[in-house]
């Protein structure tokens, strides 16, 4: 598989997707929650959760990681790149999935206005 | 040719997890067959099952369980039984030799079902990570030498319902020329999600429910018999170098003499007198005994149409006039068909008719089909009936016939 890294800052999302839930979210609630995702699924002690911590180091193997990604995606009713299973650290998990939320609701917001403009004509 | 002792047994089975009290439970010809519960068996025919029972939580940490297919779970449970029994310490050396083999018909299919329902039935695309992983065919035999680090071959045999007698038979083959000392060698089974049920019934070859007593539906050499009973478990031996077993004091289970295979090469469902035939008298030449020879047989017998009376056929033909003077015995109306499993399980069931003198009864035999006469040991246990060599058939869709050959210790 050739790499994925994104050429922008910000991680493709794919146009075809689920409505994001629509409940407000900060940046702060979305480290929280992938901690407790991190801590109920893989039982890892919320304390190594450091930004600077290795993943794979607290025994989040590569199979670990795609089952990450998949409950990330549930958390956040969003879809997440395959560069998301290639991140190393907790924080890079952090922010990945920070510019994802935020990109999957400019998407979704350009989505709707393009479906209501459909619907006009 | 090396001998090759049989040192070790495990079981999951619908009979139960300890070879005693499966053996009991087969001698005293008490079902394992119920009406089954789970989600849909009402858009069953007849829900009918063999299950285990059998909670995987209690075997697995967390992480590990996440990762396993009831058949892998199965498996393990049983390989650690049968390494258990068997008592035998590897060195790090003989690891690098030591090998498993495995049989499974339809692998991770309860994962394939699941991820098939939410791709399917809810239409979401939300199917789980672990499908794969979970649902692939060698993943029993790859936790099987992942937990041990046996780091010899690992192979799983897939040829329906002769699989394990299949992986029993070539890792017989690799210990009698020398190529290994030690193997793990048997089936597992975990076929009964809607699905597959389903696809079976669709079949025509899954037994009607006796109103009566639903537990008695399965019906070998019957003439009411109507299918078979799909049941679930696992079967496991250890097979070890004759001189090993002996030097280490092992306490041993029975000698493999030998197996046979044939293929019918006929037609994908119905079997041939002649395929069935050819894996006997090839069982017989590997072993290098007679039909003379034979004392008992543990028969395929399914209770479908088609088996039994082949197999009848198959019996006489290489037996000749001796044949209705051979107790054989078919277990399934007892324990189910366990497909990938059902050889193991019967190999392991003929070890310890061996053992202990007793020819198994075959169960809700009340009226033998016509083209079905032989002495199928109807209905009850025959003590002293079993001699010291037994046959154990395994026949299959596909047309892989599998015979194993076993014999008592003096």
């Amino acid at each position: 598989m050739t790499a994925m890294t994104p050429m922008t800052p910000t991680p493709p999302v794919s146009p075809l997707l689920p409505m994001p839930p629509v409940t407000p979210l900060t940046f702060n609630d979305v480290e929280g929650r992938i901690r407790a995702l991190l801590v109920k699924d893989f039982k890892l002690e919320p304390g190594t959760l450091t930004p600077d911590a290795r993943l794979d180091e607290l025994g989040v193997d590569s199979i670990g990681m795609a089952e990450l990604v998949f409950n990330v995606e549930d958390e956040f009713g969003l879809k997440l790149t395959d560069a998301a299973v290639r991140l190393s650290t907790f924080g890079e998990v952090v922010r990945f999935i920070e510019e994802s939320v935020a990109a999957q609701r400019g998407t979704a917001a350009s989505a709707r206005l393009t479906q209501g403009a459909r619907k006009a004509t | 040719m090396r001998r090759v002792a049989v040192t070790g047994i495990g079981l999951v089975s619908p009979l139960g997890h300890d070879a005693t009290d499966v053996f009991e439970a087969a001698r005293g010809g008490r079902s394992a067959v119920h009406r089954l519960q789970i989600a849909g068996a009402h858009r069953l025919l007849a829900p009918l099952a063999a299950r285990v029972q059998f909670d995987g939580s209690a075997h697995f940490e967390p992480p590990q369980f996440r990762l396993l297919d009831r058949v892998s779970q199965f498996a393990v449970v049983a390989a650690r039984r049968a390494l258990k029994d068997a008592g035998c310490e590897l060195t790090s050396a003989e690891r690098e030799r030591a090998g498993v083999f495995v049989g499974t018909g339809m692998g991770g299919t309860m994962t394939i079902d699941d991820g098939y329902q939410t791709l399917y039935g809810e239409n979401s695309d939300r199917i789980k990570p672990m499908m794969i992983l979970k649902g692939m065919h060698n993943a029993p035999a790859s936790w099987i030498g992942i937990e041990n680090r046996w780091h010899g071959p690992n192979l799983t045999y897939s040829t329906a319902c002769s699989s394990s007698s299949v992986a029993i038979g070539e890792a017989w083959l690799r210990l009698a020329c020398g190529a290994m000392d030690v193997a793990i060698a048997g089936g597992s089974e975990a076929p009964l999600s809607l699905g597959s049920l389903k696809a079976w019934e669709v079949l025509h070859t899954l037994a009607a429910e006796d109103t009566a007593d639903p537990s008695r539906s399965c019906k070998p050499f019957s003439r009411s018999r109507s299918g078979m009973v799909l049941g679930e478990g696992a079967a496991f031996v250890v097979l070890e170098a004759w001189d090993r077993a002996l030097a280490r004091g092992a306490v041993i289970h029975g000698e493999f003499l030998g197996y046979g295979l044939s293929t019918d090469a006929g037609h994908i469902s119905r079997p041939t007198v002649d395929g069935q035939a050819a894996a006997m008298s090839a069982a017989l030449a590997a072993a290098g005994i007679t039909a003379a020879e034979v004392d008992a047989i543990n028969a395929h017998g399914t209770g479908t149409q088609a088996n039994d009376i082949a197999e009848t056929a198959a019996v006489k033909r290489v037996f000749g006039t001796r044949a209705d003077r051979i107790p054989i015995s078919a277990t399934k109306a007892l324990h189910g068909h366990l497909l990938g499993a059902a050889g193991a399980l019967e190999f392991v069931l003929s070890l310890l008719a061996l053992k202990h003198g007793v020819a198994l009864p075959t169960m809700h035999l009340d009226v033998p089909d016509p083209d079905c006469d032989l002495d199928y040991v109807c209905g009850i246990a025959r003590v002293g009936a079993a001699g010291r060599t037994m046959l154990s058939n395994s026949f299959a869709f596909g047309g892989t016939n599998a015979v194993l050959a076993l014999r008592a210790v003096n």
